[in-house]
């Protein structure tokens, strides 16, 4: 491939110019950090950190990052789409815009902030010092980091992939996407999935193993056991998505046939091995948020979570079902009645649990107390909307009646009106919730609430119209469309939502800022007056998370201890064993994104070159001599002190 | 370093070490469903074999039989090199680490001469839907026997470097857990690709 | 010597030999069915993986022993609807 080929997506202006901005955001970034001498600093406090709080602070920072390139992309098609015939985006430039917000929004957004916040708040609510496997918890980070990366430099080096983010074959093919962009698909998610596939692994074991003292699993905060079941998903899920993606580079750059139209390719065999992780994933990124919604619900009701086994067993039924209903996604794909009839009642019977969940929320704050702070707020808009994407998504279950709607903008309407309130609203009010936490200072109410009413009224907006469009059999995935379909008032209505809907997330940006400056600062380390163990300790959390480990007898003990006036963190300062930094994991995941990026142009000798680095790497961590480093009880002390702002 | 626990086996001594085993388990856990993917895609084109060989022509019982003998008593060997250990008997444990690993390369000789012959018959990965999935379920196994060979053999590096300590007892114990599993993937390969395939 | 070779691990040895040996007979006998073929498969290739995971690897050995029977049958589960789930879907489904 020539540099003319190479930079060939650069001749557009828009793309020339993201690609130029990207440029001169890196220039400044190496400039600023020179020129504040930051990089030791950056080097030693975060690049190279095994801490989990830190880690999960890194995730939500490249997840917010995340959050505005998919929202520009979802601007640049509403925009498109606005008025008929609009000539803004060629359907090229269209086909790669739908494709990449996909991607973006589920793989390199929703799934980072949802394990950034299980990595900041899990070993917190379960008293242990950090997850299982530090080295291994930091290596994930930056192997999606090195996915999302990869995706990120698709647009200006060799061209995005443009084949939708389902990726169906044979459009996916090599005969039909000759350009790198879908090798870049099944690269960058590939190594993202690794990552994400040893932070299941990594949080399974740190759930099972590392619980305070006499805390068995129904003594469990909720949001740990919507984080331990989703992480037994991902676990499951994601190897099926290794497999496909692994099949997938070897039909487009070694000549297989699995998903071929000739020599025997079946190539709906890849719809169907996408959708059996894909659907999964999807209880990937919702669970952990109905977690969070039961921790602010009950917190801002000031009860404890009505039906707290009847919420266990639904989210362990969740778990099952969401691996039996993935033909749901193609009924029109032409197999027999039989067939669309058993995954029919599956995905009907996925909604029961969920109707569970939804009553014991409802009757948790049932005679409640309830404070309207922002994550309640989150959590209160969450209920109603939610149900609407539900019950949509009912309508969309049963196999005959799919046929009307199957690839309309209905369904596009219907899996938003289940993502933004379940998984969007669950992490900014985890988000707004843990905050304070982290960082020893809460996030602005005023602005706060105002972002939240522009999210949700501007969502409402933006996506209602698309349920009437596609009832009105407005296909999805179009670039354009004539007058003569009448698309058009109600397409410039849902633009108009998407504009709100981006003050509200300019709102939530700004807010940081704001507090940061004006915020006072939080000494209590308990400001929502919360019930579970990550309240009892302070904020901003020391390295070693509790300086006593406490002992639990009931669920919500820090709640009742505080008010029978116990202290369960008192006790003797013991030293600390903790884990040592480690830059090894962001050079390994940099090898790898080297191999990666060769490897979706076939440059074969350097795939070899950084294939065995990655060897050696794993080979250097097998050989190393490791033994972690103790904090002293006079350093535990003084922390302690200056956290409760006694020095 | 955590503290020792003396009335375990030294591979479980430390906490850290308990971690470890725990969640290699629940990697094995992913990884049956790994195989367990390749094993649909397998079984969905297994028919699908287009203008090129089916698997009754292909395949040849006597080398897969070596094949299978071979795993199972490097699988066995590896279980005496785990006991061995826990007995305090290094260099038992030693010698059954290296047959084991021996009889890995065997067994990988084997596979790859196989490889070798359906090339030489003009049956290769883009042959057929059939030959691809054939190939990719078979090299992933053999890929796994490979980083295994690379694997144990630095683990018996460190063996020999730095004793047996709870360390390098864990590592080895680990390494028995997935060598074992590479078994159990072989005999469903023996079973439904081989013998399910010449029925 | 003899405490290098305990019983256990031999009865399991010799028991995964007759196994892959029954499942051989498969192939010897030429006039098997196909349903009775893949029933001896079946069972002989489960019994295999489960002489590795009790008697070689010691699932049972550590008080974790509930959540790791919990692993493996949960993957085991998932793992079966995946190979039956595609196989209804793409193949006997199909139309």
């Amino acid at each position: 491939m020539s540099m003319k080929e190479l930079f060939a997506p650069m001749k557009e202006p828009m793309i020339f110019g993201a690609g130029i901005s990207i440029l001169v955001g890196a220039i400044a970034i190496v400039v600023g950090l020179t020129y504040f001498k930051k990089w030791g600093w950056l080097y030693k406090n975060w690049l190279t950190t095994v801490d989990h709080k830190k880690i999960g602070v890194m995730y939500i920072f490249v997840a917010l990052i995340m959050l505005f390139r998919g929202g520009i992309d979802a601007l640049l098609m509403r925009a498109q789409t606005a008025i008929p015939e609009n000539g803004l985006l060629n359907a090229e430039h269209y086909n790669e815009i739908f494709t990449t917000h996909g991607l973006i929004m589920i793989i390199f957004m929703a799934m980072p902030f949802i394990i950034g916040l299980m990595n900041i708040v899990i070993p917190l609510q379960i008293g242990a010092r950090d997850v299982a496997f530090p080295r291994l918890n930091a290596l994930s980070f930056w192997l999606f980091a090195a996915g999302a990366g990869l995706l990120n430099i698709s647009f200006i080096i060799g061209g995005s992939p443009n084949a939708g983010w389902s990726s169906y074959f044979p459009l996916a093919g090599i005969e039909f996407s000759p350009n790198v962009g879908n090798n870049y698909y099944a690269w960058s998610l590939q190594i993202s999935g690794l990552g994400t596939l040893m932070t299941g692994i990594n949080f399974i074991t740190t759930i099972v193993k590392m619980r305070a003292p006499g805390m068995t699993l129904m003594k469990m905060p909720m949001f740990t056991w919507s984080a331990l079941i989703t992480n037994i998903i991902i676990t499951f899920a994601f190897p099926v998505l290794t497999v496909a993606l692994a099949l997938m580079t070897l039909d487009r750059q070694f000549g297989t046939k699995f998903f071929a139209m000739q020599d025997g390719g079946m190539d709906m065999l890849w719809a169907n091995l996408f959708w059996v992780w894909g659907h999964p994933e999807v209880y990937i990124v919702i669970l952990p948020a109905f977690g969070i919604f039961s921790e602010v619900i009950s917190t801002f009701s000031r009860k404890n979570l009505f039906g707290y086994t009847s919420m266990v067993f639904s989210m362990i039924a969740i778990s099952l079902l969401s691996f039996m209903v993935w033909v749901h996604h193609f009924y029109t794909m032409g197999h027999g009645v039989m067939v669309n009839g058993i995954f029919s009642i599956t995905t009907m019977l996925i909604a029961v649990p969920t109707g569970v969940k939804i009553f014991n929320w409802l009757l948790t704050m049932r005679h409640g107390k309830i404070t309207f702070t922002t994550p309640m707020l989150y959590a209160l808009a969450f209920i109603p909307i939610f149900t609407i994407g539900g019950v949509t998504g009912v309508m969309l279950a049963m196999a005959s009646a799919d046929y009307q709607y199957h690839n309309t903008l209905f369904l596009v309407a219907h899996f938003h009106y289940v993502l933004i309130p379940g998984t969007v609203f669950g992490v900014l009010a985890g988000y707004h919730f843990w905050w304070p936490k982290i960082f020893g200072f809460r996030l602005n109410e005023k602005l706060g609430k105002s972002a939240f009413w522009c999210i949700v009224v501007g969502f409402n907006v933006a996506f209602f119209p698309l349920f009437i469009l596609g009832l009105d059999g407005y296909a999805r995935r179009m670039y354009t469309y004539s007058a003569d379909t009448g698309y058009g008032p109600l397409s410039m209505v849902s633009f108009i939502g998407a504009l709100v809907l981006a003050v509200g997330f300019a709102l939530l940006c700004y807010n940081i800022y704001y507090s940061f400056r004006h915020s006072p600062r939080e000494l209590t380390g308990d400001p929502w007056d919360a019930r579970s163990l990550e309240w009892a300790t302070q904020s901003p959390v020391p390295e070693y998370n509790f300086a006593i480990v406490p002992h639990i007898n009931q669920l919500d003990e820090f709640w009742y201890a505080k008010k029978e006036g116990r202290d369960i963190t008192a006790g003797q300062y013991e030293r600390i064993h903790m884990p040592n930094n480690s830059g090894a994991p962001m050079w390994m995941a940099g090898v790898l994104f080297l191999f990666s990026f060769f490897f979706v142009f076939s440059v074969w000798s350097l795939v070899i070159v950084f294939g065995i680095a990655t060897l050696g790497f794993m080979a250097y961590r097998s050989f190393e001599k490791d033994e972690g480093h103790h904090i002293e009880v006079a350093e535990i002390e003084a922390t302690e002190r200056r956290l409760r702002g006694e020095l | 370093m955590s503290k020792e626990n003396k009335s375990v086996p030294l591979e479980y001594s430390t906490e850290e070490n308990e971690l470890k085993i725990f969640g290699f388990w629940v990697f094995l856990g992913a990884e049956i469903l790994l195989f367990a993917t390749l094993f649909s895609v397998y079984f969905a084109l297994v028919d699908r074999t287009g203008s090129g060989p089916i698997g009754k022509e292909l395949f040849e019982l006597p080398p897969v039989l070596v094949e299978t003998f071979v795993l199972l008593t490097s699988s066995f060997l590896i279980g005496l090199g785990v006991h061995a250990m826990r007995i305090g008997r290094t260099k038992a444990m030693i010698v059954f680490y290296i047959l084991t690993l021996v009889l890995g390369a065997v067994f990988l000789g084997v596979e790859i001469n196989e490889f070798l012959t359906y090339i030489h018959d003009g049956a290769t990965i883009q042959t057929s839907a059939f030959m691809s999935s054939l190939m990719t379920l078979l090299g992933t196994h053999g890929a796994h026997v490979t980083f295994g060979l690379l694997w144990g053999s630095g683990i018996l590096l460190q063996i020999k470097k730095r004793g047996l300590n709870a360390k390098t007892a864990n590592k080895a114990f680990i390494f028995s857990l997935y060598w074992h599993f590479l078994d159990v993937v072989w005999i469903f390969i023996f079973s439904f690709v081989y013998l399910k395939g010449v029925l | 010597m003899k405490e290098l070779f305990p019983k256990e691990h031999v009865m399991g040895f010799i028991g995964s030999l007759v196994l892959t040996l029954a499942a051989l007979t498969v192939v010897m006998f030429k006039g098997m069915s196909n349903g009775v073929a893949l029933t001896i498969l079946i069972v002989t290739a489960a019994a295999q993986a489960l002489v590795q995971l009790v008697l070689f690897m010691h699932i049972g050995e550590t008080e974790d022993k509930k959540s790791l029977y919990i692993t493996i049958i949960y993957s085991v589960l998932v793992g079966l609807i995946t190979v039956f789930g595609t196989l209804l879907a793409m193949v006997w489904g199909y139309m």
